[in-house]
């Protein structure tokens, strides 16, 4: 036994034996009670102090003019927040950001639940291809967007192989570089959705498909009225994590456009960390962090909420 | 039925060139001078083939690339020990907890679950700044292990609960007290869930940019890999030479220990996704 238990092994020992007197019943919750609070001080502490603490102090910084150096900062109301609803950055980078979670969603769970469903049978070229899909997960987005960067930026990889008569603005028209950006992170991002539906088509009752065949289903009507019903938590699950995702998009962009070109493809991220940061207005910051939280957190609520009606009608 | 078999084909030969070009690109352009990539981006590097680019950013004064593997190893190991030590017991008292507060202290720890890290750096600096901890390794590790805590909680709280009240009976029999008991009987048990952890907080340490970028920030000197990366080549997005071996250098290591290592992370994330 290690030594730290003897404390407590002895007086206890004999208590199992005996009746127990209601004093040492007592102490001995209580000394049960002082073991639960320093094991769950220290993530407590942690939690309080870098999370829920900075929530407050972010709400806050929203309503002043911090710039990082001064302190105390001044409080000057609601001007942030009137600032931010009328600054074209912001909106921009609220509607693009907006614009790449929409399509960014569709797009990575269809392709998502599509390449799931090709790779579904187990053999060892599919177990090749699963890990395939899923690299860019452990390569991060930094290196990926420098990577395409480098490919699809001017005198890149595509437009030196095109020539320069033929070569194609991906990242320096406004327009080509939002689709750009779009299919970039939909690729980088997309293998995530494979892996988890391949684990959520693992759950699809053989006896059920079976069923299935013998009925006289097509492949078609066995995935529209029994995988896809099935599938519903999954599809849950994969929702809120790619809208969560990409309403935080700012490491690819950074790497992958920097912004640019002129701005165009600044997310709402972006906004917050490089104009806050590069302007040391992080009050200004402050109060578009919070703006994300709070949409953030609603969306998952509401997500959830309209999910739940057809994973009831799984278990029905 | 062969026109359906066809069509598999096709999408299989699709997903495998656009998950492959890429890295096809990257493994080849790190050896051909910046000539030769503008003018055959594509083709491989038999003529001009040269380790040269390669040990050029091996030992570049801009980026240390073996220092910043070094450090980012470092920083992953720090957090999941850490993240271990800290939530491991706490998790185990909340499952075995009966009392309100539990749940309280439960709900507190998953408060952090959709809050995203990168809307929290601002007021993170802030209060790093009060405790002196700004631009440090311990205020950077300690912000980096809170990150990695509401996900871990709800892993453990929920095995935990699985595990049958009667070894702690026996272990407190023994005479075991509770942090005896948890990490003598019950962490043990815990091997796959906390293999799952390990996964997803290892993944988010290792491909952070924006802690180690604002909270560790470039005046302290330290990079990790993607700090790293970025300061050397951010400057230079168009010198080739030197971007393709600093990428193929970033991603390499990496990539052979995920094709090694596959079932474990991909389930990793599997588990923790289905379960969170």
């Amino acid at each position: 036994m290690p030594a730290s238990s003897t404390a407590t092994a002895v007086p206890t020992a004999p208590r199992t034996v005996g009746p127990r007197p209601p004093l040492g019943r007592t102490r001995a919750r209580r000394r049960e009670t002082a073991a639960d609070i320093a094991m769950m001080a220290p993530p407590l502490i942690l939690v309080a102090g870098l999370i829920i603490v900075p929530i407050g102090i972010a709400v806050y910084l929203s309503f002043t003019d911090w710039n990082g150096f001064t302190s105390p900062p001044h409080t000057i109301g609601f001007r942030n927040y009137t600032r931010l609803i009328h600054d074209p950055a912001v909106k921009h980078a609220a509607f693009l950001t907006l614009l790449i979670t929409a399509i960014g969603t569709i797009a990575c769970n269809v392709l998502g639940l599509g390449v799931a469903l090709l790779l579904n049978r187990n053999t060892r070229i599919n177990a090749i291809l699963r890990v395939l899909v899923f690299y860019p997960y452990v390569v991060g987005a930094v290196i990926l967007g420098f990577l395409w960067s480098s490919i699809l930026g001017t005198n890149g990889a595509v437009d030196a192989a095109l020539g320069a008569h033929h070569s194609l603005p991906f990242l320096s028209d406004p327009k080509w570089a939002i689709a750009t950006v779009v299919c970039v992170i939909v690729w980088s991002s997309f293998g995530v959705n494979v892996v988890l539906y391949l684990a959520g088509l693992q759950t699809v009752p053989d006896n059920v498909l079976e069923a299935a065949k013998i009925d006289g289903a097509s492949p078609w009507q066995t995935f529209w009225r029994v995988k896809l019903p099935m599938l519903a938590p999954t599809v849950t699950v994969n929702v809120v994590l790619v809208v969560i995702g990409l309403l935080r998009v700012y490491e690819l962009i950074l790497a992958l456009t920097a912004g640019g070109p002129a701005g165009e493809t600044q997310s709402f991220v972006y906004n917050i960390l490089t104009s806050s940061f590069d302007n040391t207005q992080l009050g200004y910051g402050a109060a578009q962090s919070v703006v994300l939280m709070v949409f953030i957190v609603v969306v998952t609520i509401v997500i959830t909420a309209a999910r739940r009606r057809s994973e009831q009608a799984v278990a029905a | 039925m062969t026109g359906r078999r066809a069509g598999r084909l096709l999408a299989v030969l699709v997903l495998v060139l656009i998950m492959v070009g890429p890295l096809y690109l990257m493994v080849t352009n790190a050896f051909k001078s910046q000539h030769d990539i503008l003018t055959e981006p594509f083709g491989w590097p038999t003529s001009g083939f040269s380790l040269k680019y390669l040990h050029a950013a091996l030992t570049s004064p801009d980026f240390n690339v073996v220092r910043a593997y070094g450090v980012t190893v470092l920083f992953v190991v720090a957090v999941n020990v850490l993240n271990l030590l800290i939530v491991g017991p706490a998790s185990y008292a909340i499952a075995r907890g009966t009392r309100r507060y539990h749940r309280a202290v439960m709900l507190v720890l998953l408060a952090g679950l959709f809050i995203p890290g990168q809307t929290l750096v601002i007021p993170v600096i802030y209060v790093l700044k009060a405790l002196g901890l700004i631009g440090t390794i311990p205020g950077f590790l300690l912000f980096e292990t809170t990150l990695t805590v509401p996900t871990t909680v709800f892993l453990f709280v929920a095995f935990v609960q699985t595990v049958p009240r009667e070894l702690d009976e026996a272990a407190r029999i023994d005479g075991a007290s509770r942090y005896g008991t948890f990490w003598r009987v019950i962490f043990p048990l815990m091997r796959p869930v906390a293999a799952t952890a390990m996964v997803l907080n290892s993944a988010g340490v290792w491909t952070d940019f924006v802690n180690p970028q604002f909270i560790l920030g470039p005046q302290s000197g330290v990079y990790t890999v993607t700090t790293g990366v970025y300061a050397a080549i951010s400057r230079l997005s168009t010198n080739y030479t030197v971007v393709y071996p600093n990428i193929l250098l970033a991603t390499a290591p990496v990539i052979v220990f995920y094709v090694f290592m596959q079932r474990r992370i991909i389930g990793g994330l599997t588990a923790g996704a289905i379960k969170g």
